[in-house]
């Protein structure tokens, strides 16, 4: 096949390196917002030991209290314990959840007929919020992981049904074209090629708000005796022990913290294409 | 060049008697009648643009030719066979590039590729080839995110080209890109339609950019869109704008597709 013309390589084209290190992809890269965000954990610090100063350490005790239940904890054994007790429910609830809610969604997004035949279901059972189903959860499963599962399975569901449902809607009619004049045929080579990559930035964010939904369903799961951090929680309050049921709180927000960046780390690989 | 795949010796696209009617009695509207009875033909091996104003149903046109839609009645057939569906018989190029954003440059020419029975090896080739007729060799691994207007632009008749259809099927390609991107476009558009060989279908607003093209073009003309006339361009190539008569052409589908409104 023969070319002939010179002149194809005078448009200069923008930034094509794309590359992006580890520190980015953990949100590293920018020392400046790191700073403050450094300097606003300092100064919360420092405003509730002043607070806790005035107060009972019933009411609100002081951080450093809380960091010395946290260790008392720790030595003991007992946070470990709870803490390999909570992810024995979440990660099953919320990988099951996750999938079936994928879907799910994927699926009721692209069928028009799937979607007609479910749109009263889903509208009945939508505003039914998890921890109403701790009956059903105790009935079915029992109290133990699998019913502390089933509920943040079900947390899960609803926040990754929505996300990958209006993602699959939103893929742009015109990309479906340019598959078909492409010769894609048929629902599962479309779904597959197309529609969810393209709709994988939506799903990603429904995975992600689902992920932190879940560790915050953990505790709600635990309130009928699974033991777990939830439990601790629950169990450190029912006592008066503000510093011990502070630190597992602690617990909670870093459990969640490693696996939101951790999580978003991976997105930004899988989707390096927005960047 | 190889590859024109099957069908009657000489016809490339033919238009028959094809007319489109959209909502009417079922859904209680009144109906409108898109396009009546346009009917036309595109050798095999020609440059034919399709202009009118806006509004003559050049865009629905485009896709009851592209399979996207179906006619209301008459047919549409590529090199005799009548089209029922798309068909990578045609390669389809849209306005808005619509590249794939989450493949590289050369995942993106090579989708429709994935498709067919080629061997990898072939299919390489052939993305490889395509990147070359378009000169965007050196950016494969890049993302549609990071190339500009025209460089996408390109990529998507690369994509449209690979799977070697009989048709190049376009729908004002260059309408979103700036004036000087857009003559170098045409430039190399023409260079690709002289070294392939392909049969082009090219539907634009720009009359200009139609005698620049086309061997042949079909002027329609609005409230029913309809075939109002189509004109050969007797100008030679390469055509200069500054040609008597390349002027004089751009005058008489000026003119036609005035007569109209």
């Amino acid at each position: 096949m023969a070319t002939d013309t010179g002149g194809r390589f005078d448009e200069t084209g923008g930034d094509v390196s794309g590359a992006t290190g580890l520190r980015a992809d953990l949100g590293l890269g920018d020392t400046r917002r790191l700073r403050r965000g450094a300097g606003g954990v300092v100064g919360f610090v420092v405003v509730w030991q002043l607070v806790s100063l005035t107060t009972s350490p019933i009411v609100l005790p002081s951080p450093a209290a809380v960091a010395e239940a946290f260790a008392a904890e720790l030595a003991s054994g007992t946070m470990t314990a709870a803490l390999f007790s909570s992810v024995r429910h979440w990660i099953p609830g919320t990988v099951v959840g996750t999938g079936l809610g994928v879907g799910a969604g994927v699926a009721f997004g692209w069928s028009r007929v799937l979607d007609d035949v479910t749109a009263p279901l889903v509208r009945a059972l939508r505003p039914v919020p998890p921890l109403a189903l701790i009956g059903f959860a105790i009935a079915w499963f029992g109290l133990n992981h699998a019913g502390a599962a089933f509920i943040i399975a079900v947390g899960a569901f609803w926040i990754n049904f929505y996300a990958a449902y209006g993602a699959v809607e939103g893929v742009s009619e015109d990309l479906l074209d340019v598959g078909r004049t492409l010769g894609v045929r048929g629902d599962l080579d479309m779904i597959r090629s197309v529609v969810l990559p393209a709709s994988l930035p939506g799903i990603t964010t429904g995975i992600r708000t689902g992920l932190g939904r879940c560790w915050m369903l953990v505790v709600a799961a635990e309130i009928f005796g699974v033991p777990g951090i939830g439990r601790e929680i629950l169990r450190a309050s029912n006592n008066l022990l503000v510093d011990t049921s502070i630190a597992y709180i602690l617990v909670l927000s870093l459990m969640y913290l490693v696996v939101d960046v951790a999580f978003r780390a991976a997105q930004r690989r899988v989707l390096a294409w927005q960047a | 060049m190889a590859g024109v795949n099957g069908g009657a010796a000489d016809e490339g696209v033919a238009v028959d008697r094809v007319g489109k009617t959209y909502g009417g009695t079922d859904s209680g509207e009144t109906a409108v009648r898109a396009l009546d009875d346009v009917s036309f033909a595109v050798d095999r091996g020609e440059f034919v643009c399709l202009v009118g104003p806006s509004g003559c149903g050049k865009t629905t046109l485009f896709r009851i030719i592209a399979g996207l839609i179906e006619a209301t009645d008459g047919t549409v057939r590529l090199g005799g066979t009548p089209v029922t569906g798309p068909t990578t018989d045609m390669g389809v190029v849209f306005q808005e590039y619509h590249l794939f954003p989450w493949l590289t440059v050369e995942e993106n020419v090579g989708f429709g590729l994935d498709r067919t029975d080629r061997p990898e090896a072939d299919r390489a080739a052939r993305v490889t080839a395509m990147l070359e007729l378009v000169g965007l060799s050196e950016f494969r691994d890049a993302y549609p995110k990071s190339l500009s207007g025209g460089m996408k632009q390109r990529v998507a008749i690369a994509r449209a080209l690979a799977v070697d259809p009989a048709l190049l099927l376009m729908d004002e390609p260059f309408g979103a890109v700036d004036a000087q991107t857009r003559e170098m476009l045409q430039r190399e558009l023409l260079d690709v339609w002289r070294s392939t060989g392909k049969t082009v279908l090219f539907v634009t607003h720009d009359v200009a950019e139609a005698v620049t093209l086309a061997d042949r073009i079909v002027v329609m003309a609005a409230d029913p869109g309809r075939v109002r006339e189509v004109v050969d361009v007797d100008v030679d190539r390469p055509r200069e704008r500054d040609d008597p008569a390349f002027g004089e052409h751009v005058a008489r589908v000026r003119d036609l597709i005035g007569a109209g409104e």
